[in-house]
Protein backbone atom coordinates (compact mmCIF):
# COMPACT_ATOMS: atom_id res chain seq x y z
CA UNK A 1 0.00 0.00 0.00
CA UNK A 2 1.34 3.46 -0.80
CA UNK A 3 2.20 5.66 2.18
CA UNK A 4 -0.44 8.26 1.32
CA UNK A 5 -3.17 5.63 1.74
CA UNK A 6 -5.54 6.86 4.49
CA UNK A 7 -6.04 3.24 5.54
CA UNK A 8 -2.39 2.95 6.56
CA UNK A 9 -2.52 6.19 8.48
CA UNK A 10 -5.71 5.12 10.23
CA UNK A 11 -4.13 1.80 11.20
CA UNK A 12 -0.94 3.47 12.46
CA UNK A 13 -2.88 5.95 14.58
CA UNK A 14 -5.04 3.17 15.99
CA UNK A 15 -1.96 1.08 16.85
CA UNK A 16 -0.54 4.07 18.67
CA UNK A 17 -3.80 4.62 20.58
CA UNK A 18 -3.98 0.93 21.48
CA UNK A 19 -0.41 1.03 22.82
CA UNK A 20 -1.32 4.11 24.86
CA UNK A 21 -4.37 2.38 26.37
CA UNK A 22 -2.20 -0.65 27.17
CA UNK A 23 0.34 1.57 28.93
CA UNK A 24 -2.39 3.28 30.94
CA UNK A 25 -3.97 -0.07 31.84
CA UNK A 26 -0.59 -1.34 33.02
CA UNK A 27 0.32 1.80 34.94
CA UNK A 28 -2.94 2.81 36.62
CA UNK A 29 -4.84 1.12 39.43
CA UNK A 30 -4.77 0.52 43.13
CA UNK A 31 -1.23 -0.09 44.31
CA UNK A 32 0.18 2.55 41.99
CA UNK A 33 3.44 2.18 40.06
CA UNK A 34 5.11 -0.95 41.34
CA UNK A 35 7.07 -3.15 38.98
CA UNK A 36 6.40 -6.29 40.97
CA UNK A 37 2.66 -5.60 40.94
CA UNK A 38 2.64 -4.71 37.26
CA UNK A 39 4.51 -7.82 36.21
CA UNK A 40 2.63 -10.34 38.33
CA UNK A 41 -0.91 -8.96 38.52
CA UNK A 42 -1.65 -6.27 35.97
CA UNK A 43 0.26 -7.51 32.93
CA UNK A 44 -1.53 -10.89 32.79
CA UNK A 45 -4.88 -9.18 33.21
CA UNK A 46 -4.17 -6.54 30.54
CA UNK A 47 -3.01 -9.26 28.16
CA UNK A 48 -6.18 -11.22 28.86
CA UNK A 49 -8.31 -8.12 28.20
CA UNK A 50 -6.48 -7.41 24.95
CA UNK A 51 -6.83 -11.00 23.76
CA UNK A 52 -10.51 -11.31 24.66
CA UNK A 53 -11.30 -7.91 23.11
CA UNK A 54 -9.59 -8.83 19.82
CA UNK A 55 -11.28 -12.23 19.66
CA UNK A 56 -14.76 -10.85 20.35
CA UNK A 57 -14.36 -7.99 17.86
CA UNK A 58 -13.28 -10.41 15.13
CA UNK A 59 -16.07 -12.85 16.05
CA UNK A 60 -18.57 -10.00 15.72
CA UNK A 61 -17.16 -9.07 12.31
CA UNK A 62 -17.39 -12.69 11.11
CA UNK A 63 -20.93 -13.19 12.43
CA UNK A 64 -22.11 -9.96 10.81
CA UNK A 65 -21.06 -11.28 7.41
CA UNK A 66 -22.24 -14.84 8.07
CA UNK A 67 -25.71 -13.71 9.15
CA UNK A 68 -25.79 -10.72 6.77
CA UNK A 69 -26.71 -8.50 9.67
CA UNK A 70 -24.61 -5.51 10.74
CA UNK A 71 -26.06 -5.72 14.27
CA UNK A 72 -24.83 -9.27 14.89
CA UNK A 73 -22.73 -9.81 18.01
CA UNK A 74 -21.82 -13.05 19.79
CA UNK A 75 -23.38 -11.85 23.05
CA UNK A 76 -26.61 -10.49 21.55
CA UNK A 77 -27.21 -13.63 19.46
CA UNK A 78 -26.52 -16.22 22.14
CA UNK A 79 -23.10 -17.53 21.08
CA UNK A 80 -21.45 -16.32 24.28
CA UNK A 81 -24.13 -17.72 26.58
CA UNK A 82 -24.02 -20.96 24.57
CA UNK A 83 -20.27 -21.02 25.19
CA UNK A 84 -20.93 -20.51 28.91
CA UNK A 85 -23.17 -23.60 29.00
CA UNK A 86 -20.51 -25.57 27.11
CA UNK A 87 -17.78 -24.36 29.47
CA UNK A 88 -19.81 -25.25 32.56
CA UNK A 89 -20.54 -28.69 31.16
CA UNK A 90 -16.83 -29.18 30.43
CA UNK A 91 -15.93 -28.15 33.98
CA UNK A 92 -18.48 -30.55 35.46
CA UNK A 93 -17.25 -33.38 33.26
CA UNK A 94 -13.60 -32.55 33.85
CA UNK A 95 -12.88 -31.67 30.21
CA UNK A 96 -10.83 -28.83 28.72
CA UNK A 97 -12.62 -25.57 29.41
CA UNK A 98 -12.04 -23.86 26.07
CA UNK A 99 -13.06 -26.93 24.06
CA UNK A 100 -16.37 -27.02 25.93
CA UNK A 101 -16.85 -23.29 25.41
CA UNK A 102 -16.04 -23.42 21.68
CA UNK A 103 -18.41 -26.37 21.23
CA UNK A 104 -21.13 -24.50 23.07
CA UNK A 105 -20.65 -21.47 20.81
CA UNK A 106 -20.68 -23.69 17.71
CA UNK A 107 -23.91 -25.42 18.80
CA UNK A 108 -25.51 -22.04 19.50
CA UNK A 109 -24.39 -20.77 16.09
CA UNK A 110 -25.68 -23.81 14.22
CA UNK A 111 -28.97 -23.64 16.12
CA UNK A 112 -29.40 -19.98 15.18
CA UNK A 113 -28.58 -20.63 11.51
CA UNK A 114 -31.06 -23.51 11.45
CA UNK A 115 -33.84 -21.61 13.19
CA UNK A 116 -33.28 -18.50 11.06
CA UNK A 117 -32.90 -20.46 7.82
CA UNK A 118 -36.30 -19.58 6.35
CA UNK A 119 -35.79 -15.92 7.25
CA UNK A 120 -32.23 -15.86 5.89
CA UNK A 121 -33.29 -17.50 2.62
CA UNK A 122 -36.31 -15.27 2.08
CA UNK A 123 -36.03 -12.19 -0.06
CA UNK A 124 -37.39 -9.95 2.66
CA UNK A 125 -35.27 -8.37 5.34
CA UNK A 126 -34.58 -11.02 7.97
CA UNK A 127 -32.98 -8.68 10.52
CA UNK A 128 -35.68 -8.31 13.19
CA UNK A 129 -36.46 -12.02 13.19
CA UNK A 130 -32.79 -12.94 13.44
CA UNK A 131 -32.11 -10.60 16.34
CA UNK A 132 -35.22 -11.80 18.19
CA UNK A 133 -34.31 -15.46 17.65
CA UNK A 134 -30.77 -14.81 18.88
CA UNK A 135 -32.00 -12.93 21.93
CA UNK A 136 -34.28 -15.83 22.83
CA UNK A 137 -31.46 -18.33 22.36
CA UNK A 138 -29.32 -16.18 24.66
CA UNK A 139 -32.12 -16.22 27.25
CA UNK A 140 -32.43 -20.00 27.05
CA UNK A 141 -28.68 -20.62 27.39
CA UNK A 142 -28.54 -18.07 30.20
CA UNK A 143 -31.30 -19.95 32.02
CA UNK A 144 -29.55 -23.28 31.47
CA UNK A 145 -26.25 -22.03 32.90
CA UNK A 146 -28.08 -20.47 35.88
CA UNK A 147 -29.78 -23.81 36.52
CA UNK A 148 -26.46 -25.63 36.24
CA UNK A 149 -24.93 -23.26 38.77
CA UNK A 150 -27.92 -23.60 41.11
CA UNK A 151 -28.24 -27.37 40.89
CA UNK A 152 -24.54 -28.21 41.05
CA UNK A 153 -22.97 -25.95 43.65
CA UNK A 154 -19.28 -26.36 43.05
CA UNK A 155 -16.39 -24.07 43.88
CA UNK A 156 -14.64 -24.89 40.58
CA UNK A 157 -17.45 -23.36 38.52
CA UNK A 158 -16.95 -19.67 39.34
CA UNK A 159 -19.91 -17.40 39.99
CA UNK A 160 -22.97 -16.47 37.97
CA UNK A 161 -21.62 -12.96 37.31
CA UNK A 162 -18.64 -14.43 35.44
CA UNK A 163 -20.83 -16.53 33.13
CA UNK A 164 -23.63 -13.97 32.66
CA UNK A 165 -21.87 -10.64 32.17
CA UNK A 166 -18.16 -11.45 32.11
CA UNK A 167 -15.36 -10.63 34.50
CA UNK A 168 -11.60 -10.36 34.09
CA UNK A 169 -10.58 -10.41 37.74
CA UNK A 170 -8.35 -13.40 38.27
CA UNK A 171 -7.92 -14.02 34.53
CA UNK A 172 -4.89 -16.17 33.80
CA UNK A 173 -1.94 -14.95 31.83
CA UNK A 174 -2.60 -16.73 28.56
CA UNK A 175 -1.16 -15.76 25.24
CA UNK A 176 -3.50 -18.20 23.52
CA UNK A 177 -6.12 -15.49 23.14
CA UNK A 178 -3.75 -13.06 21.42
CA UNK A 179 -2.33 -15.84 19.25
CA UNK A 180 -5.85 -16.99 18.36
CA UNK A 181 -6.87 -13.45 17.43
CA UNK A 182 -3.79 -13.09 15.21
CA UNK A 183 -4.61 -16.34 13.37
CA UNK A 184 -8.26 -15.32 12.97
CA UNK A 185 -7.29 -11.90 11.60
CA UNK A 186 -4.76 -13.49 9.24
CA UNK A 187 -7.45 -15.83 7.92
CA UNK A 188 -9.86 -12.93 7.40
CA UNK A 189 -7.08 -11.08 5.57
CA UNK A 190 -6.38 -14.09 3.33
CA UNK A 191 -10.08 -14.53 2.51
CA UNK A 192 -10.80 -10.81 2.45
CA UNK A 193 -12.16 -10.55 -1.07
CA UNK A 194 -14.31 -13.67 -0.73
CA UNK A 195 -15.76 -12.45 2.58
CA UNK A 196 -16.44 -9.07 0.95
CA UNK A 197 -18.37 -10.82 -1.81
CA UNK A 198 -20.38 -12.74 0.78
CA UNK A 199 -21.66 -9.35 1.94
CA UNK A 200 -23.43 -9.07 -1.45
CA UNK A 201 -25.50 -12.15 -0.53
CA UNK A 202 -24.96 -15.92 -0.61
CA UNK A 203 -26.45 -16.33 -4.10
CA UNK A 204 -24.52 -13.36 -5.47
CA UNK A 205 -21.23 -14.67 -4.02
CA UNK A 206 -21.87 -18.13 -5.43
CA UNK A 207 -22.63 -16.69 -8.88
CA UNK A 208 -19.27 -14.89 -8.71
CA UNK A 209 -17.57 -18.26 -8.19
CA UNK A 210 -17.05 -18.21 -4.43
CA UNK A 211 -17.18 -21.50 -2.46
CA UNK A 212 -20.03 -20.14 -0.33
CA UNK A 213 -20.76 -23.21 1.80
CA UNK A 214 -17.15 -23.68 2.83
CA UNK A 215 -16.68 -19.98 3.44
CA UNK A 216 -19.73 -19.74 5.71
CA UNK A 217 -18.69 -22.87 7.60
CA UNK A 218 -15.21 -21.44 8.13
CA UNK A 219 -16.67 -18.16 9.35
CA UNK A 220 -18.84 -20.02 11.86
CA UNK A 221 -15.99 -22.26 13.08
CA UNK A 222 -13.55 -19.36 13.47
CA UNK A 223 -16.15 -17.26 15.28
CA UNK A 224 -17.04 -20.17 17.58
CA UNK A 225 -13.39 -20.87 18.43
CA UNK A 226 -12.85 -17.18 19.13
CA UNK A 227 -15.92 -16.94 21.36
CA UNK A 228 -14.92 -20.19 23.10
CA UNK A 229 -11.44 -18.88 23.89
CA UNK A 230 -12.81 -15.53 25.02
CA UNK A 231 -15.56 -16.98 27.22
CA UNK A 232 -13.23 -19.44 28.93
CA UNK A 233 -10.99 -16.50 29.88
CA UNK A 234 -13.49 -13.85 30.87
CA UNK A 235 -17.00 -15.28 30.79
CA UNK A 236 -19.52 -13.73 28.39
CA UNK A 237 -18.50 -10.12 27.85
CA UNK A 238 -20.91 -8.50 25.44
CA UNK A 239 -21.15 -5.92 22.65
CA UNK A 240 -17.43 -5.73 21.74
CA UNK A 241 -18.07 -7.15 18.28
CA UNK A 242 -21.07 -4.91 17.74
CA UNK A 243 -19.44 -1.66 18.82
CA UNK A 244 -16.11 -2.23 17.11
CA UNK A 245 -16.90 -3.76 13.73
CA UNK A 246 -20.11 -1.83 13.16
CA UNK A 247 -18.43 1.35 14.39
CA UNK A 248 -15.74 1.05 11.70
CA UNK A 249 -18.38 0.24 9.09
CA UNK A 250 -20.23 3.43 9.99
CA UNK A 251 -16.94 5.30 9.73
CA UNK A 252 -16.80 4.19 6.10
CA UNK A 253 -14.43 1.22 6.21
CA UNK A 254 -15.80 -1.30 3.73
CA UNK A 255 -13.10 -3.88 3.14
CA UNK A 256 -12.91 -7.02 5.29
CA UNK A 257 -9.11 -6.91 5.26
CA UNK A 258 -8.97 -3.47 6.75
CA UNK A 259 -11.92 -4.18 9.07
CA UNK A 260 -10.12 -7.25 10.46
CA UNK A 261 -6.96 -5.35 11.39
CA UNK A 262 -8.85 -2.37 12.78
CA UNK A 263 -11.26 -4.59 14.73
CA UNK A 264 -8.45 -6.62 16.27
CA UNK A 265 -6.66 -3.51 17.53
CA UNK A 266 -9.70 -1.55 18.65
CA UNK A 267 -11.30 -4.59 20.29
CA UNK A 268 -8.14 -4.95 22.37
CA UNK A 269 -8.08 -1.24 23.20
CA UNK A 270 -11.79 -1.16 24.06
CA UNK A 271 -11.66 -4.05 26.50
CA UNK A 272 -8.37 -2.92 28.10
CA UNK A 273 -10.00 0.48 28.58
CA UNK A 274 -13.25 -0.98 29.94
CA UNK A 275 -11.30 -3.16 32.34
CA UNK A 276 -9.23 -0.18 33.47
CA UNK A 277 -12.47 1.67 34.25
CA UNK A 278 -13.81 -1.42 36.04
CA UNK A 279 -10.70 -1.44 38.24
CA UNK A 280 -10.36 2.25 39.09
CA UNK A 281 -13.84 3.83 39.16
CA UNK A 282 -14.79 2.50 42.59
CA UNK A 283 -11.30 1.38 43.69
CA UNK A 284 -10.40 -0.53 45.75
CA UNK A 285 -13.59 -2.33 44.78
CA UNK A 286 -13.79 -3.81 41.27
CA UNK A 287 -16.67 -3.92 38.83
CA UNK A 288 -17.18 -6.85 36.44
CA UNK A 289 -15.81 -5.68 33.07
CA UNK A 290 -18.89 -7.11 31.33
CA UNK A 291 -21.13 -4.66 33.17
CA UNK A 292 -18.98 -1.75 31.99
CA UNK A 293 -19.09 -3.09 28.40
CA UNK A 294 -22.87 -3.49 28.54
CA UNK A 295 -23.21 0.10 29.74
CA UNK A 296 -21.23 1.19 26.67
CA UNK A 297 -22.51 -1.38 24.20
CA UNK A 298 -26.25 -1.48 24.76
CA UNK A 299 -26.69 2.28 24.15
CA UNK A 300 -24.59 1.86 20.97
CA UNK A 301 -26.94 -0.90 19.81
CA UNK A 302 -29.90 1.42 20.40
CA UNK A 303 -28.12 4.25 18.59
CA UNK A 304 -27.35 2.02 15.60
CA UNK A 305 -31.01 0.96 15.50
CA UNK A 306 -32.14 4.59 15.63
CA UNK A 307 -29.76 5.45 12.79
CA UNK A 308 -31.46 2.83 10.66
CA UNK A 309 -28.71 0.20 10.72
CA UNK A 310 -30.58 -3.08 10.45
CA UNK B 1 -25.67 -21.65 -36.77
CA UNK B 2 -23.53 -24.71 -36.26
CA UNK B 3 -21.43 -23.57 -33.29
CA UNK B 4 -22.09 -25.12 -29.88
CA UNK B 5 -24.88 -23.10 -28.28
CA UNK B 6 -23.91 -21.01 -25.27
CA UNK B 7 -26.94 -22.37 -23.51
CA UNK B 8 -29.12 -25.36 -24.20
CA UNK B 9 -31.97 -26.82 -22.18
CA UNK B 10 -33.08 -30.45 -22.52
CA UNK B 11 -36.60 -31.18 -21.28
CA UNK B 12 -36.31 -28.53 -18.59
CA UNK B 13 -39.42 -28.64 -16.42
CA UNK B 14 -40.01 -26.15 -13.62
CA UNK B 15 -42.77 -26.51 -11.04
CA UNK B 16 -43.81 -24.31 -8.15
CA UNK B 17 -46.38 -25.09 -5.46
CA UNK B 18 -47.43 -28.21 -7.32
CA UNK B 19 -48.13 -26.36 -10.56
CA UNK B 20 -46.16 -27.03 -13.76
CA UNK B 21 -44.98 -23.62 -14.99
CA UNK B 22 -42.68 -24.68 -17.81
CA UNK B 23 -42.89 -28.15 -19.29
CA UNK B 24 -40.14 -29.83 -21.29
CA UNK B 25 -38.36 -26.70 -22.44
CA UNK B 26 -36.02 -27.58 -25.31
CA UNK B 27 -34.25 -24.39 -26.21
CA UNK B 28 -30.95 -23.15 -27.62
CA UNK B 29 -29.31 -19.76 -27.18
CA UNK B 30 -26.31 -18.91 -29.37
CA UNK B 31 -23.71 -16.19 -29.05
CA UNK B 32 -24.86 -12.95 -30.61
CA UNK B 33 -28.52 -13.53 -29.71
CA UNK B 34 -30.58 -11.25 -27.48
CA UNK B 35 -33.52 -13.05 -25.89
CA UNK B 36 -36.46 -11.65 -24.00
CA UNK B 37 -38.62 -13.91 -21.84
CA UNK B 38 -42.25 -12.86 -21.62
CA UNK B 39 -45.11 -14.18 -19.54
CA UNK B 40 -47.71 -13.14 -17.00
CA UNK B 41 -46.79 -12.44 -13.37
CA UNK B 42 -46.08 -15.80 -11.77
CA UNK B 43 -45.59 -17.57 -15.11
CA UNK B 44 -42.13 -18.75 -14.01
CA UNK B 45 -39.82 -16.21 -15.70
CA UNK B 46 -37.69 -15.63 -12.61
CA UNK B 47 -37.56 -19.33 -11.74
CA UNK B 48 -36.43 -20.21 -15.27
CA UNK B 49 -33.68 -17.58 -15.11
CA UNK B 50 -32.55 -18.92 -11.71
CA UNK B 51 -32.51 -22.47 -13.06
CA UNK B 52 -30.51 -21.36 -16.12
CA UNK B 53 -28.01 -19.67 -13.78
CA UNK B 54 -27.66 -22.84 -11.73
CA UNK B 55 -29.30 -21.50 -8.58
CA UNK B 56 -31.73 -23.61 -6.60
CA UNK B 57 -35.40 -23.61 -7.60
CA UNK B 58 -38.13 -25.46 -5.67
CA UNK B 59 -38.73 -28.20 -8.21
CA UNK B 60 -37.01 -28.79 -11.51
CA UNK B 61 -36.10 -31.64 -13.79
CA UNK B 62 -34.25 -31.91 -17.08
CA UNK B 63 -30.86 -30.55 -18.00
CA UNK B 64 -29.23 -27.22 -18.65
CA UNK B 65 -26.04 -27.26 -20.73
CA UNK B 66 -23.56 -24.40 -20.81
CA UNK B 67 -21.41 -24.59 -23.93
CA UNK B 68 -22.48 -28.20 -24.30
CA UNK B 69 -21.52 -29.25 -20.78
CA UNK B 70 -24.07 -29.92 -18.01
CA UNK B 71 -24.07 -26.93 -15.64
CA UNK B 72 -23.38 -29.13 -12.59
CA UNK B 73 -20.07 -30.22 -14.16
CA UNK B 74 -18.74 -26.65 -14.21
CA UNK B 75 -16.45 -25.59 -11.39
CA UNK B 76 -17.80 -22.47 -9.66
CA UNK B 77 -14.94 -20.29 -10.88
CA UNK B 78 -15.30 -21.24 -14.55
CA UNK B 79 -19.08 -20.91 -14.32
CA UNK B 80 -18.64 -17.34 -13.08
CA UNK B 81 -16.93 -16.29 -16.29
CA UNK B 82 -19.56 -18.07 -18.38
CA UNK B 83 -22.84 -16.76 -16.92
CA UNK B 84 -23.95 -13.86 -14.75
CA UNK B 85 -27.36 -13.24 -13.20
CA UNK B 86 -28.92 -9.93 -12.36
CA UNK B 87 -31.61 -10.61 -9.73
CA UNK B 88 -34.93 -8.78 -9.80
CA UNK B 89 -34.11 -7.03 -6.54
CA UNK B 90 -30.68 -6.52 -4.99
CA UNK B 91 -30.53 -7.25 -1.27
CA UNK B 92 -28.24 -4.67 0.26
CA UNK B 93 -27.66 -5.28 3.97
CA UNK B 94 -24.29 -3.52 4.22
CA UNK B 95 -23.42 0.06 3.45
CA UNK B 96 -21.17 -0.63 0.44
CA UNK B 97 -20.45 2.03 -2.16
CA UNK B 98 -21.31 1.63 -5.83
CA UNK B 99 -17.59 1.65 -6.65
CA UNK B 100 -16.89 -1.17 -4.18
CA UNK B 101 -19.81 -3.31 -5.33
CA UNK B 102 -18.67 -2.99 -8.95
CA UNK B 103 -15.07 -3.86 -8.03
CA UNK B 104 -16.25 -6.98 -6.19
CA UNK B 105 -18.20 -8.09 -9.27
CA UNK B 106 -15.18 -8.36 -11.56
CA UNK B 107 -14.42 -11.94 -12.59
CA UNK B 108 -13.42 -12.16 -16.24
CA UNK B 109 -12.38 -9.23 -18.39
CA UNK B 110 -15.57 -7.27 -19.09
CA UNK B 111 -16.49 -6.57 -22.69
CA UNK B 112 -16.23 -2.82 -22.16
CA UNK B 113 -14.11 -0.48 -20.11
CA UNK B 114 -15.73 0.30 -16.73
CA UNK B 115 -15.80 4.06 -17.38
CA UNK B 116 -17.56 3.53 -20.71
CA UNK B 117 -20.00 1.12 -19.11
CA UNK B 118 -20.92 3.52 -16.31
CA UNK B 119 -21.35 6.39 -18.75
CA UNK B 120 -23.48 4.27 -21.08
CA UNK B 121 -25.79 3.30 -18.20
CA UNK B 122 -25.87 6.87 -16.80
CA UNK B 123 -24.44 5.91 -13.40
CA UNK B 124 -21.00 7.51 -13.74
CA UNK B 125 -21.82 10.08 -11.04
CA UNK B 126 -22.87 7.48 -8.45
CA UNK B 127 -19.47 5.92 -7.66
CA UNK B 128 -19.17 7.24 -4.11
CA UNK B 129 -22.83 6.72 -3.20
CA UNK B 130 -24.02 3.89 -0.94
CA UNK B 131 -25.97 1.21 -2.80
CA UNK B 132 -28.63 1.09 -0.08
CA UNK B 133 -29.37 4.78 -0.57
CA UNK B 134 -29.97 4.78 -4.33
CA UNK B 135 -33.37 5.08 -5.97
CA UNK B 136 -34.91 1.89 -7.34
CA UNK B 137 -34.03 2.79 -10.92
CA UNK B 138 -30.44 3.79 -10.09
CA UNK B 139 -29.90 0.59 -8.07
CA UNK B 140 -31.24 -1.43 -10.98
CA UNK B 141 -28.79 0.14 -13.43
CA UNK B 142 -25.95 -0.45 -10.95
CA UNK B 143 -27.07 -4.11 -10.75
CA UNK B 144 -26.91 -4.30 -14.53
CA UNK B 145 -23.41 -2.81 -14.43
CA UNK B 146 -22.40 -5.39 -11.78
CA UNK B 147 -23.63 -8.11 -14.10
CA UNK B 148 -21.66 -6.63 -17.02
CA UNK B 149 -18.52 -6.20 -14.90
CA UNK B 150 -18.51 -9.94 -14.26
CA UNK B 151 -17.55 -10.27 -17.92
CA UNK B 152 -19.56 -13.45 -18.45
CA UNK B 153 -20.47 -14.59 -21.97
CA UNK B 154 -24.11 -15.03 -21.05
CA UNK B 155 -26.00 -12.43 -19.01
CA UNK B 156 -29.26 -13.50 -17.39
CA UNK B 157 -31.28 -10.41 -16.49
CA UNK B 158 -34.41 -10.55 -14.36
CA UNK B 159 -36.47 -7.52 -15.40
CA UNK B 160 -33.67 -5.05 -16.17
CA UNK B 161 -36.03 -2.13 -16.91
CA UNK B 162 -38.93 -2.62 -14.49
CA UNK B 163 -37.94 0.45 -12.39
CA UNK B 164 -36.66 2.63 -15.27
CA UNK B 165 -38.33 5.84 -16.38
CA UNK B 166 -39.07 6.04 -20.15
CA UNK B 167 -35.78 7.83 -20.91
CA UNK B 168 -33.72 5.28 -19.00
CA UNK B 169 -35.62 2.39 -20.58
CA UNK B 170 -34.10 3.70 -23.82
CA UNK B 171 -30.66 4.11 -22.19
CA UNK B 172 -30.67 0.53 -20.95
CA UNK B 173 -32.17 -0.73 -24.21
CA UNK B 174 -29.45 0.95 -26.30
CA UNK B 175 -26.72 -0.53 -24.12
CA UNK B 176 -28.26 -4.00 -24.21
CA UNK B 177 -28.65 -3.87 -27.99
CA UNK B 178 -24.93 -3.44 -28.51
CA UNK B 179 -23.93 -5.78 -25.65
CA UNK B 180 -24.60 -8.86 -27.78
CA UNK B 181 -24.41 -8.76 -31.57
CA UNK B 182 -23.71 -11.46 -34.16
CA UNK B 183 -20.78 -9.40 -35.49
CA UNK B 184 -19.01 -8.81 -32.21
CA UNK B 185 -18.67 -12.40 -31.26
CA UNK B 186 -19.21 -14.51 -28.24
CA UNK B 187 -21.82 -12.89 -26.00
CA UNK B 188 -25.56 -13.27 -25.51
CA UNK B 189 -28.18 -12.23 -22.99
CA UNK B 190 -31.58 -13.39 -21.79
CA UNK B 191 -33.82 -10.86 -20.07
CA UNK B 192 -37.33 -11.06 -18.71
CA UNK B 193 -39.39 -8.05 -19.75
CA UNK B 194 -42.98 -7.00 -20.24
CA UNK B 195 -43.30 -4.20 -22.80
CA UNK B 196 -43.59 -5.70 -26.31
CA UNK B 197 -42.65 -2.38 -27.96
CA UNK B 198 -39.39 -2.21 -25.96
CA UNK B 199 -38.74 -5.88 -26.68
CA UNK B 200 -39.31 -5.34 -30.41
CA UNK B 201 -36.58 -2.69 -30.39
CA UNK B 202 -33.89 -4.53 -28.37
CA UNK B 203 -34.37 -8.29 -28.75
CA UNK B 204 -33.58 -10.67 -31.59
CA UNK B 205 -35.54 -13.58 -30.13
CA UNK B 206 -38.38 -14.16 -27.66
CA UNK B 207 -39.35 -17.01 -25.36
CA UNK B 208 -43.03 -16.81 -24.40
CA UNK B 209 -44.14 -18.70 -21.28
CA UNK B 210 -47.88 -19.40 -20.97
CA UNK B 211 -47.60 -20.19 -17.26
CA UNK B 212 -49.32 -23.57 -17.65
CA UNK B 213 -46.30 -25.47 -18.97
CA UNK B 214 -46.65 -24.39 -22.60
CA UNK B 215 -43.97 -22.24 -24.19
CA UNK B 216 -42.95 -20.91 -27.54
CA UNK B 217 -39.50 -19.76 -28.65
CA UNK B 218 -38.46 -18.06 -31.84
CA UNK B 219 -37.34 -14.93 -33.66
CA UNK B 220 -38.78 -11.72 -32.34
CA UNK B 221 -40.92 -11.09 -35.46
CA UNK B 222 -42.42 -14.59 -35.21
CA UNK B 223 -43.35 -14.45 -31.53
CA UNK B 224 -44.43 -10.82 -31.19
CA UNK B 225 -47.72 -11.30 -32.96
CA UNK B 226 -51.25 -10.59 -31.83
CA UNK B 227 -52.19 -14.28 -31.33
CA UNK B 228 -49.09 -15.18 -29.29
CA UNK B 229 -49.30 -12.03 -27.15
CA UNK B 230 -52.99 -12.68 -26.56
CA UNK B 231 -52.30 -16.27 -25.53
CA UNK B 232 -49.47 -15.14 -23.26
CA UNK B 233 -51.16 -12.26 -21.50
CA UNK B 234 -54.83 -13.15 -21.83
CA UNK B 235 -55.82 -9.86 -23.48
CA UNK B 236 -56.07 -8.66 -27.06
CA UNK B 237 -53.19 -6.67 -28.65
CA UNK B 238 -52.86 -4.41 -31.66
CA UNK B 239 -49.84 -2.94 -33.37
CA UNK B 240 -49.95 0.79 -34.07
CA UNK B 241 -47.06 2.17 -36.10
CA UNK B 242 -44.61 -0.35 -34.65
CA UNK B 243 -45.82 -0.02 -31.05
CA UNK B 244 -47.79 -2.77 -29.33
CA UNK B 245 -50.83 -1.71 -27.31
CA UNK B 246 -53.18 -3.86 -25.23
CA UNK B 247 -56.64 -3.42 -26.64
Amino acid sequence: MPARDPAVLRLALLALATALVAALALGLGSGGWDWQLIATLRAPRVAAAAGVGSLLALAGLALQVLLRNPLADPYVLGHSTGASVGALAALLLGLQLWIGAASGALVAGLLLLWLARPALAAADDASPKLILLGTMLAAIFGAVSTLMLALVPDQRLRGAIFWMVGDLSGADASLWNLAGAAVFAAWLWARGRSVDRLMLGADAAWLLGEPVRRLRLELLVFASLAVGLAVSTSGSVGFVGLVVAQGWRLAGVLRTRELALLSMLSGAALLMGADLLARIVVAPLELPVGAVMALVGAPCFIWFLARGVK
Amino acid sequence: MTATPLLETCALTVRAAGRVLVDGLAWRVHAGERWCVIGRNGAGKSLVLRALAGLGVPERSGQVLWQGRPQDDWPAGAAASLRALMPQQAQDRFALTVERVLALSEVAAPAVRPTELLAALDIAALGERRVDQLSGGERQRVALAQCAMQGASLMLLDEPVSFQDPAHQQVVGRWLTQAATPESGDRAWIASAHDPSWIARVATHVLALQGDGRWQAGRVDEILSAPVLERTYGCAWRSVEGAWLPA
